[in-house]
């Protein structure tokens, strides 16, 4: 129940952060873009990507030389491919989440987690995310029941790593987009790739020889790749879930203890190191920036 | 590092939970306001048409036989290696029900299993539990084979491009359903002649097995029912051929290590444990008949 408590506490300051955004209507109608923004493309001399002519740049200020066609006019001519809901294309992107570890068999993990993004293009972006894990909580009553099963039945201990926080700079890739209906409502939503490099920071806790070992937390570099889903409530309001695999090299307690020099703390950690890979299953939402952005129609 | 804890479970339910929360609140938030303005504004000649024209029918009325490798993910002893297959058929495009089969050709041990047969302590406090570190593997609860029968909506489909030359259709494969697992664990057993200073153990054929060594070799074996559930991503690359990367989840519960759980002195259906039980699986899909068919 104190997990589920943790859990609840968790989700419920996500939502609280975003109590009316989260209701938001989304609608697919032009008349959420500013109607005045909604300008043909100048004649274009590149032939590059599309959605860099349908969305408006801060340089973009060579507007028509025609005069500006009726609305009604535009709608007739682009029925058969719809705008995209949202485009990310040279938007920021702040994502605060709650994250769970899906995989340690002896300690569990709770995170809440920031993330920033910046999107070059409408479908790469680079930015960086940070997990804090460290709430000053007795790492045993964190415990899953596989440690005193593993320890009465079998006399074994186990080395065991706590987590402090974890920061990465990763690229995000979104291969996949697409919409769906709910009753009436019609949502976007993509499917994106994520990975990157960073550190983590953890330290063991002392259980072979607790009297005499204490650690302080180590840096560690680690890594990450995952994917996730994002759904779009408003045109800059998401609720995304994704699963990330971080994984660092890490050094655990040494399980033998040096009855001669209980208190040489070289000899605490073990020689080798261990290759972690934490699977976790994350929740949070994401606000992009600016809130509104224009679309430049094609002619 | 790899083993998932009881509670996975809840917290995938929790996510699943929370994602359909907010859809269908949004959903009914909005039952009473106008309707979608992506109609509203399809105001050309054409307005009322079909969504997508010459779609590509994959499924309906379609049979698709896949084989397939899976192995298990987050066991806490072994884990299996599992060849199989599934068959699969389509009413609708969208809906579908189908059976699958597998059996474990390979198991791998877990880190912890090595950690206890090189560093595990015996003595009489735990003979029960570990007679003999050397013969631990040997009590560990297995699964022997796998099946079970499912439901498949498919809600979700698009295409997917590669390097912008690479092109190819593909689809999200939800399902749900019934699965029947062969589980095969250390056989019933009682420690005597104390709960704390078991120095035998009372087993079928055998009341009095010195050092609990015969109960630790003696097996049973089970089949269980669970439920199972799962998602997969399929892509196809041919009217006939595809490839499916699939994730399934059957809870249930064994004795995964053969040990005392419930320290009652006693190895029987009582030490048996909730185990998150899932399995990652790489299959070819093969679709009869081999010419598709597509909408007007």
């Amino acid at each position: 129940m104190r997990e589920f408590g943790g859990i609840s506490l968790l989700i419920a300051a996500l939502f609280m952060a975003f109590p009316t955004a989260a209701r938001a209507q989304m609608e697919f109608s032009l008349d959420e873009v500013d109607e005045g923004d909604s300008k043909p493309a100048k004649e274009s001399e590149d032939q590059g990507d599309l959605i860099d002519q349908l969305a408006a740049s801060d340089d973009a200020e060579g507007g028509p030389t025609e005069p500006m066609p009726q609305r009604e006019e535009i709608a007739e001519e682009i029925y058969a491919v719809q705008q995209i809901y949202a485009l990310r294309l040279k938007r920021f992107e702040l994502a605060p989440s709650v994250a769970f570890t899906l995989n340690d068999p002896y300690l569990k993990h709770y995170g809440l987690g920031l993330a920033g993004n910046y999107w070059f293009t409408n479908v790469l972006a680079v930015g960086i995310n940070f997990i804090w894990y460290d709430w000053g909580t007795n790492p045993f009553e964190r415990g899953t029941d596989l440690v005193p099963r593993i320890q009465n039945q079998f006399r074994l201990g186990v080395p065991i790593n706590d987590w402090q926080f974890g920061l990465w700079a990763n690229f995000t890739y979104v291969p996949f987009y697409g919409k769906f209906k709910v009753r009436k409502k019609i949502f976007q939503w993509d499917s994106y790739l994520i990975g990157g490099v960073g550190l983590m920071r953890t330290k063991p806790i002392a259980v072979f020889d607790p009297e005499f070992r204490s650690f302080d937390w180590r840096t560690n570099i680690a890594f990450n790749v995952g994917a996730g889903l994002r759904i779009f409530l408003t045109r800059y309001l998401t609720f995304f879930t994704e699963f990330r695999a971080y994984m660092w090299p890490d050094q655990f307690e040494n399980t033998a203890v040096d009855p001669g020099a209980p208190e040489d703390s070289s000899t605490w950690l073990q020689s080798g190191s261990t290759f972690v890979a934490n699977t976790s299953i994350q929740l949070g939402f994401t606000l992009f920036l600016p809130i509104k952005f224009e679309y430049r129609l094609p002619k | 590092m790899m083993t998932l804890v009881p509670q996975t479970l809840l917290r995938i339910g929790l996510v699943a939970a929370l994602a359909v929360g907010l859809l269908l609140g949004e959903g009914l938030h909005s039952a009473a306001s106008s309707a979608s303005a992506q109609e509203v504004h399809v105001s050309g000649p054409l307005a009322g048409a079909d969504a997508v024209k010459k779609l590509r029918l994959w499924r309906e009325m379609r049979l698709h036989v896949e084989p397939f490798f899976a192995f298990t993910i987050g066991d806490e002893y072994s884990r299996s290696l599992i060849v199989g297959g599934e068959l699969r058929f389509h009413f609708l495009d969208w809906l579908g029900i189908g059976g699958w089969g597998g059996y474990s050709v390979a198991k791998l041990d877990t880190n912890l299993t090595k950690e206890v047969e090189s560093k595990g302590v015996t003595t009489n406090a735990n003979r029960l539990d570990l007679p003999d570190r050397r013969e631990f593997t040997q009590q560990v609860g297995r699964i022997n084979w796998w099946s079970g029968v499912e439901l498949h909506f498919v809600p979700f489909r698009g295409k997917l491009a590669m390097f912008q030359k690479v092109f190819f259709d593909a689809d999200l494969d939800v399902f749900v359903g019934a699965a029947f697992v062969g589980v095969e664990e250390r056989a019933n057993a009682v420690g005597q002649p104390s709960l704390s200073d078991v120095s035998f153990c009372e087993i079928a054929g055998n009341p009095n097995d010195a050092g609990c060594l015969e109960s630790q070799q003696a097996r049973s074996k089970r089949t269980a029912i669970a439920p199972s559930f799962g998602i997969a991503f399929s892509a196809f690359f041919h009217d006939f051929l595809g490839i499916a990367l699939r994730w399934r989840g059957i809870p249930f519960k064994y004795n995964t290590g053969g040990t005392d759980n419930n320290k009652d002195g006693v190895i029987d259906s009582n030490d048996r444990i909730r185990q998150f039980n899932n399995m990652f699986s790489v299959g070819l899909i093969f679709v009869l008949p081999p010419k598709i068919k597509t909408t007007d």
